[in-house]
């Protein structure tokens, strides 16, 4: 079933959007819901948020984070006219749409891109929407996007410094990000806060969303497989319970989530997936050195 | 029938890969026979009388087994025509000979109460099946047959939606495409083939040979919509309004965990997700494809059934030392014998009368131990005739930095939460024509049992393919009248 990529851009540094013929899932998408995606055929299945979409045009359009290998060769191989082999959804259980009042939602680099279609339609359904994007400068998305769907949008950015890896990035990104809903919180009444994955910026945020009792809703990014229920990659233990991410999630009461279990379990693969990287960094000189 | 000069009491053996060569790598196992050595073994067979065979009788789709195998016999002089008869005559009731004549519980099944049995070995019938299977699908007798029954196909006009790609969805969309039907298979995963493509792994069914079988159906016009998942993409309300019936055929893909603390440490997997990652998405190969999996140097997996064995002897192929553990004992294991055989033989440990109670992490969160609980047997049996056990207080702790789960799946919840869909204990409740309580929705195979076996989800793909024909014959009759 493969599914045309209809335009490709680069939005930010490390950042690419893609625009992609999937009429299934477009047809059907609800904010929260997610997408399996596989681009290669010795490739991984990933999941991936559909930001926009057009019910009667058939497209969805997704942005990645380079981070690893499959958004590095997504980003370096495919072009407008390519497709990608899989897209699969949606998955995972919508947001809740109500009227909560006052809403705080926050995103850490690519991150904001899954608070997208969350926050235009809470917005929509009559609710008054913050949302905070923390960010290098360099990898600042969206704006305008927000400034036209919520009452207010907060960008915190930062500048890279020379020198910075990625754990120096997220240390810095996790002490804004604190600093910055702190700072909200106490100036102002929230009734309900959205964060989403990954779980350490998470876990930071809610840290202090507790101390000030609010509701908080938090969309979990654990390993998938399959993301059909069948593999339980993606267990993760809510209110004492196994729950599988992937079919009862991803959105949660981030009260109830284990934190640390998600955080452990998310981090298991990295000198894997780091030498999947390297393997293909190096595959990627050897070819260039060749041409 | 002709008398036999001589009963030939032993079976002709089917070659196999030794085990210290094949724990190196993911190829077959068993190699099996040749068209010559299946003619040796073929005419072993007493050729029982069609209403008295007891092999027909334990096949769960009563295949003609010595209709088959006399075929072999008789056209031993035109290789190619003798396997050409023998299929057509599997094809009667099977679609798919390649695959059960490997992972069928024979034992259990067609060969339990073969009459040779009385005098010497039983008639090996799972890898006669085999060999008609990959004969005919290497030589293109498959497609040959194929192509003889498509023109014969009167199109009926009516559509039918069959949801999972496993064997029993694949089945019932066969046999309806045979009868006329237009038929699309939605599929959740990127391929079609349910627990043969995910779960068996490579050793024991090549991919290449569901692959196959699926490129089959595509010929009879079978359209497989895969990265659809049925609840979510598309509902079965959606689905009756756009089909005339639908085939729920989703399989039991849910797995069971044990219920003790520490389950969700790094390094203990699902039997399912560590399949998964090592069959559908090949681990066995990285980097060289992405996915990862994590084997260490000790490994236990949990439980004694197909997946146990299967999760073992794959785990064992990384290099792993790998440990089965059991709560009941060796004659309770409901794994097929030859796996037990071969997993015995690949170097595989085994420990009876234990159950798992703790897993045991070190700091970062990952397995290092598991506590296990003594377990007795006692005199009394339980529902499903194996012997109660209950724990002894004793414990003993086993050191692992891989832990495998396979005590068993649930069916796929997405399906069973349908409106007005009956489920009882997780399995979809249907009637003996395998009609669910919606109308025109049928199911089979794993949803409907539970974990079972292929024959049977394919058997029951097959009848609910027969019922909703009979289903839409109806309805066609009723709107032309
Ligand atoms: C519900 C959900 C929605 C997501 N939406 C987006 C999105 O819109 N845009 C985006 O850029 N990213 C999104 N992600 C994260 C995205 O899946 C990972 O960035 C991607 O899998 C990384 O793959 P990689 O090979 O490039 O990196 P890798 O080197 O393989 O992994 C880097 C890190 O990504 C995470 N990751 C890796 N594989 C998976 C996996 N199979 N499932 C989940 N996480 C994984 C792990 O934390 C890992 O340490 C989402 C994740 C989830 C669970
Ligand atoms: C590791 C393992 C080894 C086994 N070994 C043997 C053996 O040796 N011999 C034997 O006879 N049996 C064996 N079995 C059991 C046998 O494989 C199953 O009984 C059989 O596959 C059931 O067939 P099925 O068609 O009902 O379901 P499945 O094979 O489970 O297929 C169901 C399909 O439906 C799809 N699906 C699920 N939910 C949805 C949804 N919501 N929307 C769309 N699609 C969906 C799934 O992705 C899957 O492809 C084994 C099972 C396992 C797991
Ligand atoms: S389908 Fe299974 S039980 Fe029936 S004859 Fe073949 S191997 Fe035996
Ligand atoms: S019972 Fe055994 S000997 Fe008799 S027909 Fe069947 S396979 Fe042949
Ligand atoms: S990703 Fe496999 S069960 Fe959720």
């Amino acid at each position: 079933m493969p599914y045309k990529i209809l335009d490709k851009k680069e939005l930010a540094m490390n950042e690419v959007w893609y625009k992609i013929h999937a009429p299934h899932v477009a047809k059907k998408v609800q904010p929260g819901q997610f997408v399996i995606v596989r681009a290669f055929p010795n490739g991984e299945r990933i999941p991936l948020t559909p930001v926009t979409w057009d019910r009667d045009e058939g497209w969805i359009t997704l942005i990645t984070f380079v981070r690893g290998k499959t958004t590095m060769r997504m980003a370096n191989e495919l072009k407008p006219g390519d497709e990608l082999l899989n897209v699969a959804g949606p998955l995972g259980n919508p947001a809740p749409m109500k009227k909560f009042g006052k809403i705080l939602a926050i995103g850490m680099i690519t991150g904001i891109v899954e608070v997208f279609p969350i926050a235009k339609a809470w917005q929509e359904a009559g609710n008054e929407v913050t949302t905070l994007h923390v960010s290098p400068n360099p990898m600042v998305i969206l704006k305008e996007e927000f400034e036209n769907a919520v009452s207010r949008h907060i960008v915190e950015g930062f500048d890279l410094q020379p020198g910075w890896g990625m754990n120096e990035i997220a240390q810095e990104l996790v002490k804004r990000a604190v600093a910055k809903v702190k700072e909200l919180l106490e100036n102002e009444h929230f009734d309900m806060i959205l964060t989403v994955g990954p779980a350490g910026g998470q876990k930071a945020v809610f840290n202090v969303v507790k101390e000030f009792g609010i509701p908080m809703h938090a969309d979990l990014h654990p390993i998938m497989v399959d993301a059909t229920g069948m593999c339980g990659a993606c267990r993760v233990t809510v209110g004492g319970e196994v729950k599988f991410a992937c079919i009862d999630g991803p959105g949660f009461d981030a009260y109830k989530v284990d934190w640390d279990e998600l955080i452990h379990r998310s981090g298991f693969y990295a000198p894997m997936e780091r030498l999947a990287l390297e393997t293909y960094l190096k595959q990627l000189q050897a070819q260039g050195g060749e041409q | 029938m002709a008398v036999r000069r001589k009963l030939i009491k032993e079976r002709v053996p089917t070659p196999e890969r030794p085990a210290e060569e094949r724990v190196k790598d993911f190829a077959e196992v068993n190699l099996g026979y040749t068209f010559e050595l299946a003619v040796k073994e073929a005419e072993r067979c007493l050729q029982c009388p069609y209403d008295y065979a007891p092999c027909i009788k334990g096949c769960p789709v009563h295949i003609n087994i010595p209709g088959f195998i006399s075929k072999l016999v008789e056209y031993r002089d035109d290789p190619d025509k003798a396997v050409k008869e023998a299929l057509n005559v599997i094809w009667a009731c099977n679609s798919l000979p390649a695959t059960t004549g490997r992972v069928c519980p024979q034992e259990d099944q067609c060969e339990m109460n073969c009459v040779m049995g009385k005098v010497g070995d039983k008639i090996n019938i799972g890898k006669l099946e085999r060999f008609v299977a990959d004969y005919a699908r290497e030589k293109g007798i498959d497609e040959e047959l194929l192509f003889e029954i498509i023109p014969k196909i009167e199109k009926k006009g009516q559509s039918v939606a069959i949801i999972g790609a496993g064997p029993a969805g694949l089945t019932a969309a066969g046999e309806l495409a045979k009868l006329g039907y237009d038929v699309t298979i939605y599929e959740a995963l990127h391929e079609a083939g349910g627990v043969l493509m995910y779960g068996i792994p490579e050793f024991r069914l090549p991919k290449s040979i569901v692959e196959s079988e699926i490129e089959k159906l595509k010929k009879l016009g079978v359209k497989i919509l895969t990265d659809h998942v049925v609840g979510r993409t598309v509902t079965i309300e959606e689905l009756l309004e756009e089909y005339d019936a639908v085939f729920i055929g989703s399989g039991a893909g849910t797995p069971r965990l044990v219920n003790a603390p520490g389950v969700n440490l790094n390094g203990i997997y699902t039997a399912n997700e560590f399949l998964t990652r090592v069959n559908l998405m090949k681990a066995y190969k990285f980097p060289e494809y992405d996915t990862p999996v994590y084997v260490g140097k000790k490994v236990i997996v949990i439980g004694a059934g197909n997946t146990a064995m299967d999760a073992a002897r794959s785990a064992r192929r990384f290099g792993a030392d790998v440990t089965i553990t059991y709560r009941r004992g060796p004659e309770d294991v409901s794994a097929r014998i030859e796996e037990v055989h071969h997993a015995k033989e690949e170097g595989i440990k085994f420990e009876y009368f234990i159950n798992p109670v703790e897993f045991i992490g070190d700091e970062n969160g990952k397995v290092k131990a598991v506590k296990f609980e003594k377990m007795k047997a006692l005199e009394e049996k339980d529902s499903r005739g194996k012997r109660k056990i209950v724990g002894t207080g004793e414990y003993v702790t086993l050191e692992a930095d891989t832990v495998i789960i396979a005590i068993g799946k649930h069916p796929n919840r997405l399906i069973v939460n349908t409106p007005g869909l009956k489920v009882e204990r997780g399995k979809i409740v249907v009637d003996e024509n395998l009609m669910t309580s919606i109308p025109g929705v049928f199911a089979g195979g794993d949803a409907i049992r539970g974990e079972a076996t292929v024959i049977l989800a394919m058997g029951d793909g097959r009848k609910a393919a027969k019922a909703i024909h009979e289903y839409l014959t109806k309805k066609r009759e009723g709107q032309n009248a």
